[in-house]
């Protein structure tokens, strides 16, 4: 599958998405803090209007949940905010975050714990990801994407294994929309020398690779097995850089079952290091060609 | 950051994320994401001597960016950029291509953290051309000898240099390594300097460096205007010459809030 085409499938697959829900989530909680910090008010005193936990302001703040009209409107009157036309603007936004996210047709295969990743993910600017075991999602052939879905746990392929392979192709429009995110990624040569599927479909996925290292919005590292010991041994992460200054960076962690997401600054500032000394280590941006080449000139 | 200390054979290259480090820190100030816990800390406590080192910090991009488009109408598309730091909003690349693609920029630091991060994030249009090389600010012929791999010294070049000469302690060295940049270009050419001076509030900025100085990331120096203006010796310097960065042709909209701000800096010609 060249880029062309994977370009032109996830456009059939997917339709628009809810044009930046998550994003305006993001800007609106970001929002809401600075006015209730302007204001002088405690989040516990926050929480008590919108007769809801201390987690909720947090998780509204840093735009990890939904918002209701009703909580917005409490809280702008608790900031004073008073203007009709600022209550107007942020009333909409809050409308306008409720609009569906993209993946709503696919709800029935999206586990609860990967829905706020495939918001973020849509939302963010810059995707920097360190991979051991797979080719990143992002970066996935439809057949080499069926491949890692079907060689996973039984209990998960009960699920529409066709449907998973959609969804993850429709987390690739990211890359590839009029103004695209951009994909610094760090592959071990494991994931790259493991060929899922067989030979034929991980031929395919390298040749891939190869194109869509060429994209002016795509980075890719090869950290070879001969650099030896390195500061993510424990495995793969997903770091996600938002364009607004206030957003901080989202370092997402997938595990089997669930997944973690980190946004304090003194945990995503130790694996923004990791990541570093990852792209340090790896080869350079301009070698990864040759070494792809050389890796499917391998693999029978 | 680095918790553990790095295991013995560790071909780790050397990002040291425990102590502060100069380009996080300016990163920290021009609102990045690129910084560490540890360098918000010592940009804070300088900025506890200079609140205005902020708006300076900022003051000097924007003049990097106006100097740019400068140098783009006057027909320069070939520029070499000396101490590129983490990437940030409008890096000399973008602005130079926005306006003309096929410029063509080579970017110089000796940092791996920062040249990691301008290989992968300070890429060219496809008409255009960006390279990266690895070399020290006191070792121009190195410099030139690598940037020659991307641009024509047969050709004009604009020599950048903002925020890099003051990590040259010594001003006849930091002279003669400008003259010597300048002599490998053609007449037509361009030097642009910016520098931490003295002119504006002396006895705090010269405490906030000794400060600076004392935290293990390069130490560095301030210096007068007088003293910049020996770096631009025998070369035509654009109007308005060495000056605040903020009033370095500020753009229209920016006239109303023009404070005076401690980088200076200066643009000049080849003759």
């Amino acid at each position: 599958m060249d880029v062309a085409r994977a370009r032109a499938s996830e456009g059939r697959d997917v339709r628009q998405p809810g044009a930046g829900r998550s994003s305006a989530r993001l800007v609106l909680g970001a929002r809401l803090r600075r006015l209730r910090e302007a204001a002088g008010v405690s989040p516990e005193t926050a929480c008590k209007t919108i007769r809801a936990s201390r987690s909720k302001i947090s998780r509204l703040e840093l735009g990890r949940t939904g918002f209701k009209l009703r909580d917005v409107a409490d809280l702008l009157t608790l900031y004073g905010v008073r203007d009709d036309a600022e209550r107007a603007t942020m009333l909409a936004l809050v409308e306008h975050t409720n609009a569906d996210s993209w993946w709503q047709e696919y709800a029935d295969v999206v586990p609860a714990w990967l829905e706020e990743f495939l918001d973020l993910e849509q939302a963010a600017t810059l995707i920097r990801a360190y991979e051991v075991a797979y080719v990143p999602g992002l970066l996935q052939t439809k057949d080499y994407a069926r491949a890692v879905l079907w060689s996973g746990h039984p209990a998960t392929r009960g699920m529409d294994a066709e449907r998973r392979v959609r969804l993850r192709l429709g987390r690739q429009r990211v890359l590839h929309r009029a103004e695209p995110a951009r994909l610094w990624a760090v592959i071990d040569e494991t994931a790259l020398r493991r060929p899922v599927g067989g030979g034929a479909v991980m031929r395919a996925q390298l040749r891939y690779l190869i194109e869509a290292s060429r994209l002016p919005n795509v980075n890719i590292q090869v950290l070879p097995l001969s650099a030896g010991g390195h500061p993510a041994a424990g495995g793969g992460l997903t770091m996600l850089r938002f364009s607004e200054s206030e957003l901080p960076d989202v370092v997402y962690l997938e595990q089997m079952l669930t997944a973690v997401y980190l946004n304090r600054p003194a945990d995503t500032a130790y694996y923004l290091d990791v990541l570093n000394r990852l792209a340090a280590q790896a080869e350079e941006l301009d070698a990864t060609a040759i070494t792809l080449e050389r890796i499917l000139s391998g693999i029978t | 950051m680095s918790t553990s200390p790095e295991a013995p054979g560790s071909e780790t290259p050397k990002i040291d994320s425990s102590v502060s480090h100069s380009a996080r820190i300016w990163n920290y100030w021009l609102g990045g994401k690129d910084h560490y816990p540890v360098d918000q800390e010592v940009g804070d406590q300088v900025l506890a001597f200079v609140p205005e080192l902020v708006r300076s910090a900022r003051a000097d991009r924007y003049f990097l960016a106006r100097a740019v488009r400068y140098l783009i109408a006057q027909g320069i598309r070939q520029f070499l950029d000396i101490g590129t730091g983490l990437p940030t909003v409008d890096n000399t690349h973008e602005v130079a291509q926005r306006a003309a693609p096929e410029s063509r920029i080579v970017y110089v630091d000796n940092d791996p953290l920062v040249l990691v991060h301008a290989r992968a994030l300070l890429t060219s249009t496809p008409e255009g051309a960006c390279d990266y090389i690895n070399a020290d600010v006191h070792d121009p012929e190195s410099i030139l000898r690598q940037a020659a791999r991307t641009l024509d010294f047969g050709q004009p070049v604009a020599i950048m240099m903002l925020g890099i000469v003051n990590f040259i302690m010594d001003t006849d060295q930091a002279a003669g390594i400008v003259r010597r940049l300048m002599e490998a270009t053609v007449p037509g050419s361009y030097l642009v300097i910016s520098h931490p001076t003295t002119e504006v509030d002396a006895k705090a900025m010269t405490e906030a460096v000794g400060f600076w100085n004392q935290q293990g990331s390069a130490p560095m120096t301030l210096r007068t205007r007088e003293e910049l203006l020996r770096f631009f010796d025998g070369m035509e310097l654009a109007e308005p010459g060495v000056v605040t960065c903020s009033r370095w042709r500020p753009d229209v909209m920016e006239v109303g809030e023009t404070a005076d701000v401690t980088h200076f800096g200066g643009v000049a010609r080849k003759t």
